[in-house]
């Protein structure tokens, strides 16, 4: 005996690890806005500094820090097509350099001309930046020291170049976060395209016609069934297709039989409809377990070139689905 | 199983970003042998610690080769 095909929609079948990408990714774009909260500026200021004779800021009290570290940012402002070498140095009390780090900055400038074409140019690579983290609170004085410059061709030039310099505490490394954010990005769409693939395969089989025919042992309760219809079709493809389902139980009864109609993707090629794609999913949830036969036949079927059913058990959904109940008894 | 998969990576990723970029792992430590130093900015160590203390780098004048950058480079 067949009980009424009762059709529900549910939220029964949801998986919550599917949610679980996108909340992390919520939670790095949240720690990304929020890591700025913490920083601190102690300076900003600029600095001229003539070739060869460090020049120095006022000492700082750096202090050992559970979040963050001390950036110190540098611009040097330099004019076009001059090089120039500088060393950011931090020096502890007695003026002794505890930590460097080197940058070769430029300007560039220029003019092109190319197949009756002309235009200018002009780059350049200027900022330096040291992020340093204490062992121990100390008082630090930082100090910037040019080692070389000169102009493009390569002369010495002796005249002050003025840096722009500014120190934040507590600064969060972005790039962690942006690297986490597109990472746990990356994975939560991946989780998207992979509902539809969640759950095991029992039945995959296609026909170079309009209708497919497969049986299989499968349902059971608490058993989400996800029966995916995909049509193939030619240059005559209309615009909709009748898809009809049928679902025979295990003596060969007809449990379920609807015509769904779906529409159908036309791919083109200048304007000329050339092939048609149409896809059907349907839920089942099938109680008993036992042997169930799925028919589908597709109407028109003169532009029909292959039909393909994949039958999924234990199947998952991101977002409540209608889902159709067989019951026999 | 793969979402649950995908949810085990996506948590591990955010708690070692956040961790590395809250702690500041790239920075330079003060007087710390092992570095993981992280450059900003094209912005290279010119030493290293020995026992402590800041030792310039055997390459920190190798700057007097240095050539500007730009799209006259290599031309």
């Amino acid at each position: 005996m067949h009980a009424h095909p009762k059709t529900q929609r549910t939220g029964h079948f949801i998986d919550i690890f599917l949610y679980i990408p996108w909340v992390v990714t919520g939670v790095m774009f949240l720690a990304l806005i929020l890591s700025g909260v913490v920083e601190r500026t102690l300076v900003s200021t600029s600095l001229f500094v003539d070739p060869k004779v460090p020049a120095q800021l006022n000492p700082i009290q750096l202090k050992k820090e559970p979040i963050g570290a001390l950036r110190i940012d540098v611009n040097a402002g330099l004019p076009s097509n001059q090089w120039v070498t500088y060393e950011i140095q931090v020096k502890d009390q007695q003026g002794k350099v505890i930590a460097s780090g080197l940058k070769q900055a430029w300007a560039e400038s220029g003019s092109w001309a190319e197949e009756g074409e002309s235009g200018s140019w002009a780059e350049d690579d200027l900022m330096a930046g040291l992020d340093i983290r204490a062992s121990q609170s100390e008082p630090i004085t930082i100090a910037i020291n040019v080692l070389d410059y000169t102009d493009t061709a390569g002369n010495e030039l002796n005249q002050p170049i003025r840096f722009g310099i500014t120190v934040k505490n507590g600064v969060v490394d972005d790039r962690f976060l942006w690297a986490g954010l597109f990472g746990t990005a990356f994975i939560a769409v991946l989780t998207l395209f992979s509902v539809a693939s969640t759950g095991k395969v029992v039945i995959n089989k296609s026909n170079r016609d309009s209708d497919v025919v497969a049986r299989t042992v499968t349902g059971g309760a608490e058993q989400l069934v996800r029966v995916l219809v995909k049509v193939q079709s030619d240059e005559h493809s209309p615009s909709t297709f009748n898809i009809r389902l049928t679902v025979h139980d295990a003596n060969g009864e007809q449990s379920y039989s609807k015509v769904h109609s779906v529409n159908v993707n036309h791919s083109k090629d200048d304007g000329v409809v050339k092939s048609g794609r149409s896809s059907l999913t349907t839920f089942f949830v099938l109680e008993p377990r036992t042997s169930y036969g799925f028919h589908v036949e597709v109407t028109p079927d003169v532009s029909v070139d292959r039909t393909r059913i994949i039958v999924r058990e234990n199947a998952r959904t991101l977002f409540p689905v209608d889902v159709i109940t067989l019951k026999s008894t | 199983m793969l979402t649950k998969l995908f949810a085990t990576i996506v948590v591990a990723i955010a708690a070692i970003t956040l961790t590395a970029g809250f702690t500041q792992q790239a920075a330079l430590v003060l007087r710390q042998e092992n570095q993981n130093h992280w450059a900003r900015h094209g912005t290279q160590t010119s030493g290293t610690y020995r026992s402590g203390v800041w030792v310039d780098s055997p390459t920190r004048n190798s700057y007097e080769n240095f050539r500007g950058g730009g799209p006259g480079v290599g031309k």
